[in-house]
């Protein structure tokens, strides 16, 4: 180290140079602390993310994987046939221990051994569901009451569309309420053949009511509506409004014979369906017969090869992926929410980019720089500082009830009082979260266009070219990577934002997503959507299943984090074909 | 220029008179008397008369200067410059950092208006037309003057399309014009052979050398009255320089060129006339052999031969 070299006696005797007094430098001068810290606190960050990411992969990957069915026989007389979800172990208080009945009591004692050093014992959460006949979805097993544990073969995990699912042995399959097949192996045979059948006719239905069934009732709703803005108008009984009647009565018409011409075939269908039925036999020896329209899924989970359980593992994800919720969300897919989300995103990112740019430019290519410019600059800034929530409310005052309501006015009066612009809706939300991200986006932008140079400026003004030909030919192709680092940034604030959508239409469950394919105008702006955000915050408070939604939270968050992900690469992935353009050899 | 012409010293006080006019015989007088005080009277801010070679009143002008004042805000950065740049040759500007070379040169193709604080005074004409006045459109008039930068600036497109630029901004669609002119500038620019074949690749993936020659083409394919190049290859390693330079050489004769340079070897190598500029004043200006080998003032000799400056 040179500094701690000592001074050679020629300069130290040196007529008239006085000998400073020169100490060893210290631990703080040579900044070993500061690597320790600095590179502590960046494995600190590093630990937090890879933990955060590690937690909800694990518990969001492990949901749909198919559990092992157990049967457990407890002391109190309980038979509890399902999946233990979790383990946990506690040492029970004095209280409860004298509330049971002797055995039992006895049997938890010798658990715990020892009186003056109690060990704690584990206990067991089953999910048993059955929900109709126990009126529970999970319940609580102590561990040391278990008096036997066995895995039935041919233990059945039924999903079923409704209440749940259903633990059970199969024990004969129905045709039109006669036992046609006997015995598990046979009975599950013959499921195995009727079931995509009936699954098949049992979706085709509902298709029918859902898409066929709505649009006519959504064409009648059009054409009430026409007669009655109409009436509004001109007046009930004109002329106008006679002949106007005449027509929508000859659409009701119409109407009214597609109407029953469908409702025939889903009749026809559900009938169809309406002979087969699973007999089931639960754990308590109770037998129950189920439709086998409303199973979605059975899963022998005792018999599964590691093939057949990614079958399953599969087939789950794909339910989830593609599917509508049901049961309160909890259960089936999330489609809906990652349609509306990616929607919303897109409509945002197509608001927020022109908007942001185009004032970007004004402020720093236009304005004359000053006074007023700084505090325009100012406000921007802070403005991204302002609680997300705020905006929501803001969302909700001006766009709903200002905007939308005068749109009503004006436009969809036939409607009244049912609000159609004048509530929540995908398009408000996405202005409210495109005013929410534009800041980013003029910041981003504003920094883009002080990075190109001026001789690019110069350069261009010498060869004739007016403000805007230079702006549009050289500073904003020079200047798109930097803006579209803007709208990477705003697209991962939006994705992920939820409060403000809770003001401004994100629900729990929208019947109808913003597009329409079959239906004239395709998209409908006003129409109320689900977010995977909203989603999750659904799920994990609202949900009156808890512990059944709580794996589906995980896998939700999962989904979301994919997603904002994928929109992110996708965009940096545009961000680096464009930055190649301009990259210079050297 | 002969032998014989370069006998004939003449006099600060007479170039004065024969260049500018009578009344700055005094002044000028009074200045050669002091030798080696011009610098100083400029930088206490005495008046003083440029001496302007008479060889050059029979060239005929391109851009001719009367009068020009230039203030940055409060400072003055150009005092009363009057000079005129000659038709189809090379005028070099020379002296020291911060006389106002640049500042001159930009005036030209009213650059400076990009800057809020400057304020001019006097008058400035293109091939008779005023530059500067409320009814000039100063974006018609940059279509008439070329300009390269000291720094190569290309922009962040093809080459083809930064040569063809000036056309695009106009509008023109003609693919055989576009071709025509692209080709005609590249290889006016000395650049055609080395770029013929990627003429679709970005410019900036060319060395700086080629940039600049391409900021050349770029600055020629508007067809130019006057090429103004601002210190063109002070960016650039001596034998980028070398081929700048043969390539202003050859533009001799077809173009009007005003370039600024800090390399006295270039101004004498290249350029037909030179003006030397001291403190945002036209010190001596005059053909460029006369000006390096028989300047009229000793403050001229003294800073072309490096003894100050």
């Amino acid at each position: 180290m040179t500094l701690i070299v000592s001074e050679s006696p020629d300069r130290a005797n040196a007529p008239g140079r006085r000998k400073r007094d020169r100490r060893r430098s210290s631990l703080t001068a040579h900044g070993e602390p500061m690597v320790w810290l600095t590179g502590g606190s960046l494995a600190l960050c590093v630990a937090m993310i890879v933990g955060l990411l590690g937690l909800v992969l694990y518990q969001g990957l492990g949901t749909f994987w198919p559990q092992e069915i157990v049967r457990l026989e407890a002391a109190d007389g309980r038979v509890l046939l399902g999946a233990i979800s979790s383990r946990s172990s506690y040492i029970p208080e004095e209280s409860l221990l004298a509330s049971l009945p002797p055995e039992q009591a006895t049997l938890l004692r010798e658990a715990m051994g020892d009186p003056s050093d109690p060990q704690p014992i584990e206990r067991l959460l089953v999910r048993s569901e059955n929900y109709e006949l126990t009126g529970s979805h999970y319940n609580w097993i102590d561990r040391p009451l278990v008096v036997s544990e066995e895995r039935p073969t041919w233990a059945l995990c039924l999903e079923r569309t409704e209440k749940g699912r259903f633990y059970g042995l199969p024990v004969a399959f129905l045709v039109d309420g006669e036992v046609v097949e006997e015995g598990p192996e046979a009975t599950w045979k013959r499921f195995g053949e009727q079931h995509p059948a009936v699954r098949r006719r049992y979706l085709e239905y509902r298709r029918l009511e859902k898409r066929d069934l709505g649009h006519v009732n959504a064409d009648m709703e059009e054409a009430r509506l026409y007669l009655r803005s109409v009436a509004l108008s001109k007046g009930e009984g004109s002329a106008a409004w006679l002949d106007a009647k005449a027509k929508f009565d000859a659409r009701e018409e119409i109407n009214r014979a597609r109407a029953a011409e469908i409702q025939g075939r889903i009749d026809e269908l559900k009938g169809a369906n309406a002979a087969f039925a699973l007999r089931m036999r639960t754990g308590d020896d109770r037998e129950v017969d189920i439709p086998l329209e409303r199973i979605v899924r059975a899963v022998p989970a005792n018999q599964l090869s590691l093939a057949g359980k990614l079958r399953v593992y599969g087939s789950r994800w794909r339910e989830f992926l593609t599917d509508d919720p049901r049961e309160a969300n909890s259960e089936g897919g999330v489609w809906p929410a990652i349609f509306g989300t990616l929607l919303m995103t897109l409509l945002m990112t197509l608001m927020v980019v022109p908007l942001g740019v185009i004032a970007a430019l004004y402020l720093h290519e236009y304005a004359k720089q000053g006074f007023i410019v700084s505090l325009v600059r100012i406000a921007v800034n802070n403005l991204a500082g302002v609680p997300s929530i705020v905006f929501g409310v803001f969302g909700l005052g001006f766009f709903c009830y200002i905007i939308g309501s005068s749109i009503d006015e004006f436009f969809f009066s036939a409607r009244l009082p049912n609000p159609t612009y004048g509530k929540g809706g995908i398009l408000w939300a996405s202005l409210t979260l495109a005013l929410l991200t534009l800041p980013v986006v003029i910041v981003a932008t504003e920094e883009a266009l002080a990075a190109v140079p001026n001789s690019m400026r110069e350069g261009s003004y010498a060869c004739g070219a007016t403000k805007w030909q230079t702006i549009r030919r050289i500073i904003l192709p020079r200047a798109q990577p930097g803006i579209m680092t803007g709208a990477i940034l705003a697209i991962a604030r939006g994705a992920g934002e939820v409060a403000p959508l809770m003001l401004v239409g994100a629900v729990k469950l929208a019947p109808d997503l913003p597009l329409d394919l079959g239906r004239f105008p395709y998209l409908f702006p006003e129409r109320s959507f689900m977010h995977l955000g909203f989603h999750i915050y659904d799920l994990g408070f609202q949900s009156q299943n808890s512990e059944a939604a709580k794996p589906m939270v995980y896998t939700t968050t999962l989904l979301l984090i994919a997603i904002v992900v994928a929109l992110n690469l996708s965009a940096i992935w545009i961000r680096a074909r464009l930055r190649r353009r301009f990259r210079a050899a050297r | 220029m002969t032998e014989i012409e370069k006998e004939k010293v003449i006099l600060p006080h007479q170039a004065a008179r024969q260049g500018a006019g009578d009344q700055a015989v005094t002044q000028s007088g009074h200045t050669s008397a002091k030798i080696g005080g011009l610098f100083e009277a400029i930088s206490e801010g005495r008046p003083f008369q440029s001496v302007l070679h008479p060889e050059l009143a029979s060239q005929e002008p391109v851009v001719e200067v009367e009068g020009f004042n230039l203030w940055y805000g409060s400072t003055q950065a150009l005092h009363d410059i009057t000079f005129s740049v000659p038709k189809g040759r090379v005028t070099a500007l020379i002296g020291p950092s911060g006389c106002g070379k640049s500042t001159l040169l930009r005036s030209v193709n009213r650059m400076n208006d990009l800057i809020d604080s400057v304020s001019i005074e006097g008058s400035m004409s293109l091939s008779g037309d005023p530059i500067y006045g409320r009814s000039v459109d100063v974006i018609e008039l940059r279509k008439r003057i070329g300009m390269v930068f000291q720094k190569p600036n290309p922009f962040p497109m093809s080459i083809f399309e930064n040569v063809i630029y000036s056309l695009r901004i106009d509008g023109v669609r003609d693919r055989g014009l576009l071709n025509q002119v692209c080709e005609e500038s590249l290889r006016g620019a000395g650049l055609w052979d080395e770029v013929k074949d990627r003429l679709k690749s970005s410019a900036l993936a060319l060395s700086g050398g080629q940039q600049q020659r391409l900021c050349i083409a770029r600055a020629i394919a508007a067809e130019p009255e006057v090429l103004l190049l601002d210190e063109p290859c002070s960016a650039l390693d001596p034998i980028a320089t070398g081929k700048v330079e043969d390539l202003i050489e050859d533009l001799k004769g077809t173009y009007s060129v005003l370039m600024v340079t800090h390399n006295m070897q270039q101004a004498s190598r290249v350029s037909d006339n030179t003006a030397f500029m001291y403190l945002g004043r036209l010190v001596e200006y005059g053909p460029t052999d006369q000006v390096f080998l028989g300047p009229r003032l000793k403050e001229t000799e003294d800073y072309v031969t490096g003894r100050f400056g």
